[in-house]
């Protein structure tokens, strides 16, 4: 069936706007660093050039995946963190909040701090968990140490507290939208049918809300992986993730062709990912039927 | 790369229709954390018209990345001697007017006709400020008077230990392992350096970036020793008087040594108010000014000859420039990018 012209004309007046704009800022830098992955650093600095060196020092120099494996493992500890302390919390401002104003309000507190800035909100926690911080301080006063412990700031565990803490609502709001919408009948169904709540929760609510589950654990795991402020503030020596061996080599290294191959490698990484959970969740959505 | 010259043609177009306000009287300085003090800027933007704006730096490999980045933004820059030539050939930089600068003449030629800073008769930089990187630590805490760069290296202090997060941490280990050429190491030498750095990992609780973060973790007891730019440091930290003091060091195995000057960012608007700064920085209310705000060297005699009392001569080395030749002056590694590789594999590592 052919359209009229003036109708292709008005579709394509219509979303011109959002095309031009996925294309210029998005598809348009995308292509150029992937382009700038085979040039080549020369000193003072890089010519354009088409060759495989930077992928091959990526792969030949184990400070990369070393880096690399180092940020999943943080991202995975993040995201578990924020299941563990997500989940529970949606569930009980879902299923056990009875009151409507109360459940909007508890729901806001866990929104609220993403009004603040991100920086202040990392800050904040190398206050509480410095030598000198709160949480030393607290600890000594109620007799639990004699000196001020180390263990808290400027190491890999520090960093997991600081993304769970920034990141949970990221958790926490998806997985609330479904449990919200989860019919009531169908809990009321498998009561009455004499399925305890445990059971109710496995056979029914889990199941139902796994979609909430994998949305927020995405983009917990995306937010963190590409995290690069945590490393700077509360990392310690050995607390370098991905984003922040990009800066470097955009930055002091000035290997831009490097940093790109890196880049897109990131890339190739989260788009695997996404297509995973994508496959996950079409998979649990068939077992559902 | 057609598309990125569309693009480059793209920009220029769209500012050069823009409305040319911003001219008048502005001097954007990319520098050091203490190089644009209120104490002595205010004074310049009201004596000058010319209104000052600084973005701080962490390391001297910043000045290219931020310039590569896209430049328009900032006028004059201040890396230090060992990048300079490195603006200069990376085409970050025009040469200097020297007709416009007023005191040039009154700053040690040492300096001034350093081999970086003149080159083939062309002026590339204004000397602005000297100094050293020493040893700084908490006497409360550390036993004995330290005399090495083996303190940065010793189990005792687990934990306690910060290092600058820039590549003469090779320099520091090089010559903590007794290796006469910082600046052109064999790679035999290099993978002894990053071994020992690598080894010293465990004993670090965080690589300082910024001289703020250093006071920082000194000030907080985060850390009892570090390497920290002479002066700047333990002056802040012994303001804080937080009931105890740092004091630094030169090791025996020598401190380095470090000259910073001002350079002019290529095709800037702003050279009225560029010159304006250098002279004024070559003026008594300039040099004393940042000596002051910074616990650095004076390049300037001259200058600061009726602003500083005797004492604070014989400190700052005013007129000691043989002080040089007891330091390890920083120049441009031989193999700067294998140094670069090794310091970031050396923080990447477990």
């Amino acid at each position: 069936m052919r359209r009229p012209a003036s109708s292709i004309l008005k579709t394509a007046g219509l979303f011109s706007l959002p095309l031009g704009w996925t294309l210029l800022l998005l598809i348009v830098p995308y292509l150029m660093m992937i382009a700038v992955s085979f040039w080549t650093r020369q000193f003072p600095l890089f010519v354009p050039d088409f060759q495989f060196g930077n992928y091959v020092q990526l792969f030949s120099d184990p400070q990369y995946t070393t880096v690399i494996l180092r940020t999943l493992k943080i991202a995975a500890m993040v995201t578990a963190a924020a299941l563990v302390l997500g989940y529970p919390l949606a569930y009980f401002l879902v299923f056990t909040l009875r009151s409507e104003r109360l459940r909007n309000l508890v729901y806001m507190a866990v929104i609220v701090p993403l009004w603040v800035s991100y920086l202040l909100r990392a800050y904040t926690w190398k206050i509480i968990l410095g030598t000198d911080g709160a949480l030393n301080s607290a600890l000594m006063s109620l007799g639990v140490i004699d000196a001020p412990l180390d263990l808290f700031l400027y190491n890999q565990a520090a960093m997991v507290i600081t993304l769970t803490y920034i990141f949970v609502p990221f958790m926490v709001m998806p997985i609330y939208a479904v449990l919200e919408n989860i019919p009531k009948g169908l809990i009321e169904a498998s009561e009455d049918l004499g399925i305890g709540p445990l059971g109710t929760f496995r056979h029914v609510i889990a199941p139902l809300s796994l979609g909430g589950v994998v949305a927020g654990a995405m983009m917990t795991f995306c937010l963190s992986f590409g995290d690069f402020v945590a490393p700077v503030l509360v990392g310690g020596p050995d607390g370098i993730m991905v984003a922040n061996l990009l800066q470097t080599q955009f930055g002091a290294a000035l290997n831009w062709p490097l940093g790109s191959a890196l880049a897109t490698l990131v890339l190739i990484m989260v788009l695997v990912i996404l297509g995973l959970t994508g496959w996950a969740e079409r998979a649990s959505a068939r077992n559902l039927r | 790369m057609t598309g990125r010259r569309t693009a480059q043609a793209l920009t220029a177009l769209a500012l050069a229709t823009l409305p040319f306000a911003a001219a008048a009287g502005e001097l954007n300085i990319l520098t050091w954390e203490g190089y644009a003090d209120p104490a002595f800027i205010t004074p310049f933007e009201e004596a000058s018209g010319c209104t000052v704006s600084a973005t701080y730096v962490g390391s001297n490999d910043d000045f290219a990345a931020k310039l590569a980045a896209g430049g328009g933004v900032y006028d004059v820059i201040t890396p230090s001697l060992d990048t300079v030539g490195m603006m200069r050939l990376a085409g970050f930089v025009d040469p200097i007017d020297t007709a416009a600068v007023s005191g040039i003449s009154g700053i040690y030629p040492e300096f001034s006709e350093h081999p970086e800073i003149v080159v083939d008769g062309e002026t590339w930089a204004v000397p602005l400020i000297w100094g050293s990187v020493s040893v700084i630590y908490r006497p409360d805490k550390i036993s004995g008077t330290p005399d090495s760069i083996g303190v940065l290296f010793d189990p005792a202090y687990k934990g306690k230990i910060s290092m600058w997060d820039d590549k003469s941490a090779i320099y520091w280990t090089a010559r903590y392992l007794g290796y006469p050429n910082v600046f052109d190491l064999s790679d035999a030498e290099l993978e002894a350096v990053k071994a020992k750095l690598i080894e010293q990992k465990p004993l670090i609780r965080k690589y300082w970036s910024s001289a703020g973060e250093l006071t920082d973790l000194m000030a907080n007891n985060e850390v009892w020793v570090s390497n920290a730019w002479t002066g700047l440091t333990s002056k802040d930290v012994n303001a804080l008087e937080k009931g105890f003091s740092v004091v630094e060091f030169s090791p025996k195995e020598k401190a380095e040594g470090w000259m910073d000057s001002m350079m002019l960012v290529r095709g800037t608007p702003n050279q009225e108010c560029a010159a304006k700064f250098m002279s004024y920085m070559q003026s008594a209310q300039g040099q004393c000014g940042i000596a002051a705000s910074t616990g650095y060297f004076p390049v300037n005699p001259g200058a600061v000859a009726d602003c500083m009392d005797a004492a604070m001569k014989e400190e700052r080395k005013v007129d000691n420039i043989d002080f040089v030749k007891s330091l390890v002056m920083w120049q441009q590694p031989v193999r700067l990018d294998k140094y670069l590789e090794v310091w970031n594999a050396v923080k990447a590592a477990p």
